[in-house]
């Protein structure tokens, strides 16, 4: 899900702790100190993506960079430098990684290309693109007339591709991709450094010691309440990534393993960021309201159903009305007209790179 | 009658200060609003007390109109930049700058009907609302300080070879921002606490500080840059936008708009990443239509806010520089709502036929201006103004603030980093630590 979902998921679960409450209030109860304890839920819970976007990803060093000339791209020697690291990765046994660039023609131009490893045919295919925007709004007509699409075929090894589906990059930066052997497979991790070590119950229970450490040395009372609110804040943005494809190590140190999300919604979606940041925002009020000022004279589901219920059906109703949904990048669309001519299997073609660094935007 | 007459009358003349005034690059509606006031206090005994609201409210509605212009077509950047710059300097470039000026106006115009039909919503819903946030305000905006300064992620991040290349590449524009935030922290803290403008003045305390942090590098910004604005096509007789934009935008917009014009010091910039992180939609068309919806709420929404009698929010709950500046010399009554509401629906109605012959003027004007000269004049005529009603001391802020300012400018963070001017200071001061900082800082007793 997006940063801002996270956020405001890690304060909404810091509102149900009534001592907090009151100590973040300006007055009107005894605790009220004007505490900031609360800001802790939200900073925590924006806390995993930060570490892998800000932190992490610069220490994934790639073993291949794959930067082709973006006024002559060779998507042949592209795919055949992607499926030898896949080979590689095989034989060795060992992970091997390898960092995509952008191709950048010029300040607001860049050449989209697409990467689809196919499980089906065990091949690796690019799919060079139109000319995008910065907006990644492609030129029409652009596309390469010739020696537009390069395929490689593992000559060692199964690959096994959780995503299934292609990947385009265009502007600004590219993916990276993880292979490693897992039995007779070469599995195709999609940014391995991402939702590893950061997404991990473990180090949120870790990164809260250090809290609960600095409030006791103050001498603050509720001490441990600022630990506690700092975990959930995190737990909560590890809980809901779980909700879509890629999930997050889960107990790293002690499991290393990227465990598979449930697939229930798409990471970038309007709809279900909105819906869980709306639902942040009425619990939020209705925690307030019941720890402190007691404005609102309804029962907890009176209210949930008059503020969220309701505009949420109605919400819904306009976003099917209105296409408020996860939109697809129109070079995405031509991508596949030419996967179909080349005979790749695959499912819809879906800008997977994009959308999952769009969540953290 | 006379009442009528007198409010009707003074809506236009409003209306047609704000918009010429509007028109000019670098000069904000809450500058001349506070000049205006000085004026309108010199001649109150010729001067309806009746028509001093009206006046004033149309005044920002016409801005928030008008001021798309010189926002749009007069604050070109060169096509190196278009890698950092928004959708209406990129639709400039493209010589659709009319088209996304009157885009933003139907925004505005969507904004009023918003604000006609969220009237029940402000009277039954918003009171609580406010009644259940007042006492927390201070934690609120630490929580969307800290949103700001966790939500401004790499920009081009994945070159180099080594981990310093690639973490010092994609650190730049963040440190940028963390730096901005709390240099323009530091100068809100002195700046609030050890005014170094005369008391006459003291109305206009942050006017040098916000000129300096935002007006000045603008024109710095465009007085270094090389560039050509391409003829402008002016669409006689429609605007390319459907129904489904519309409603993404006034969704979007609306949501900003409600942020920024309800919560303190959250301006429409700040309203906006966070409305769009929530709302998650994109396009460009969305953007410019959605930003017209926010303006027009974070304007004149916030300020119509002071009329919301009820009983459980007596005093209304309005923000913003008008309700500051003007507050002092009237007491809401509890009917005041509906004609206020009346006079911007009017004069919102006659700010958008201007700006749509103001835009067809500017789009002359483009042709003929030499952008350089006339931003070398634009920085001579600030200076003055700064001069004459600040003295040199206001000088001083300014330049200081100028330095602050430009980071955003050369390093590509977010401009709304510099609004830590307020926020940070006023945060403090909510949550009590004002003094306690002022006095680690020394500026207690200078």
């Amino acid at each position: 899900m997006k940063g801002m979902t996270h956020f405001m998921s890690g304060l909404a679960v810091a509102t149900f702790f009534a001592r907090a409450v009151h100590m973040a209030a300006r007055g009107g109860n005894e605790d009220a100190q004007s505490s900031f304890i609360l800001v802790l839920g939200a900073v925590y819970g924006i806390m995993p993506d930060t570490l892998d976007f800000k932190f992490g990803q610069f220490f994934s060093l790639a073993d291949y960079d794959i930067d082709c000339d973006p006024n002559n791209p060779n998507p042949q020697k592209m795919a055949e430098q992607m499926g030898k690291a896949m080979e590689e990765a095989f034989s060795k046994n060992k992970l091997v990684k390898v960092q995509l660039y952008p191709m950048q023609l010029g300040a607001d131009l860049w050449r989209q290309y697409v990467i689809k490893f196919d499980g089906e045919t065990n091949e690796v295919v690019i799919v060079i693109n139109e000319i995008v925007s910065m907006s990644q709004v492609p030129f029409l007509g652009t596309e390469p007339k010739e020696n537009r699409v390069g395929r490689y075929k593992l000559k060692i090894g199964k690959m096994l591709e959780t995503h299934g589906r292609p990947s385009a990059v265009d502007i600004m930066s590219g993916p990276q991709f993880g292979f490693k052997r897992e039995g007779e497979r070469i599995l195709v991790e999609f940014l391995p450094w991402h939702r590893t070590w950061s997404h991990s119950y473990i180090l949120g229970l870790l990164l809260s010691l250090p809290v609960i450490l600095i409030t006791y040395l103050f001498h603050l009372k509720y001490w441990y309440l600022y630990g506690i609110i700092s975990f959930l804040g995190f737990a909560i943005h590890i809980t809901e990534d779980l909700t879509g494809h890629m999930g997050g190590s889960l107990l790293w140190p002690f499991v290393q393993k990227r465990y598979n999300g449930f697939c229930l919604a798409r990471a970038g979606d309007p709809r279900v960021n909105f819906s869980v940041v709306f639902l942040a925002v009425t619990v939020i009020l209705f925690n307030l309201d019941r720890f402190t000022v007691n404005v609102i004279h309804l029962k907890w589901y009176a209210y949930y159903s008059i503020f969220f219920v309701v505009p949420f059906i109605i919400y819904l109703f306009f976003a099917d009305r209105f296409d408020i949904k996860l939109q697809q990048k129109e070079g995405i669309a031509s991508a596949e007209g030419v996967l179909k001519k080349y005979n790749i299997s695959g499912q819809d073609a879906v800008d997977e790179i994009k959308e999952e660094e769009d969540t953290v935007e | 009658m006379h009442l009528f007459l007198t409010v009707l009358s003074y809506t236009f003349i409003g209306t047609a200060v704000g918009s010429l005034v509007s028109f000019f690059p670098s000069l904000h509606i809450y500058n001349v609003a506070g000049i205006a006031l000085l004026i309108w206090g010199s001649l109150q005994n010729m001067l309806p007390e009746i028509g001093m609201v009206p006046f004033f409210t149309s005044l920002i509605v016409a801005f928030s109109f008008v001021n798309s212009i010189p926002m749009t077509m007069l604050s070109a950047a060169d096509e190196s930049a278009s890698a950092i710059i928004l959708p209406g300097t990129k639709n400039l470039l493209l010589g659709k700058g009319y088209e996304t000026v009157i885009m933003s106006g139907i925004g505005g115009l969507i904004g009023i009907i918003l604000l006609v039909a969220g009237t029940p919503f402000f009277y039954y819903i918003m009171p609580y609302i406010n009644n259940i946030t007042r006492p927390n305000l201070a934690w609120i905006l630490l929580t969307v300080i800290m949103y700001m300064i966790f939500s401004e992620w790499p920009k081009g991040a994945g070159h180099g070879k080594t981990v310093w290349q690639k973490f010092s590449g994609a650190w730049a524009n963040l440190f940028a921002g963390i730096s901005a935030w709390a240099l323009s922290g530091i100068l809100g803290i002195f700046i609030i606490n050890h005014s170094i403008i005369t008391h006459q003045m003291a109305f206009q305390n942050i006017m040098p500080v916000f000129i300096g942090l935002f007006a000045v590098p603008s024109i710095i910004q465009n007085l270094l840059l090389s560039f050509e604005i391409p003829e402008q096509y002016v669409s006689k007789e429609s605007i390319d936008l459907d129904f489904k934009t519309i409603v993404q935008s006034t969704y979007s917009g609306g949501l900003a708009g409600m942020l920024c014009s309800y919560i303190p010091l959250i301006t429409m910039g700040i309203g906006s990443i966070m409305a769009g992180a929530a709302t998650a939609l994109r396009g460009d068309k969305v953007f410019i239509l959605g930003g017209g919806v926010a303006k027009l709420l974070y304007y004149v929404g916030s300020f119509l806010f002071l009329f919301v009698i009820t009983p459980i929010s007596p005093f209304g709950f309005a923000k913003g520089g008008l309700n500051i500046i003007i507050k002092p010399y009237f007491y809401p009554m509890e009917n005041d709502y509906f004609l206020i509401l009346s006079c911007i629906v009017l004069s919102g109605f006659l700010s958008f036929l201007l700006l749509m012959y103001l835009a067809k003027v500017a789009v002359v004007f483009l042709k003929k201006v030499n952008f350089k000269q006339m931003y070398v004049v634009m920085l001579i005529l600030v200076t003055i103004f700064i001069y004459y009603l600040t003295g040199w001391n206001g000088i001083f802020v300014m330049v200081v603030s100028t330095c602050i300012g430009t980071i955003p400018v050369f390093y590509h963070c977010r401009r709304s980093n510099l609004m830590g001017v307020l926020l940070i200071p006023i945060t403090l001061n909510m949550a009590g630590y004002g003094d306690a900082v002022a006095d680690f800082l020394h500026l207690v007793n200078m």
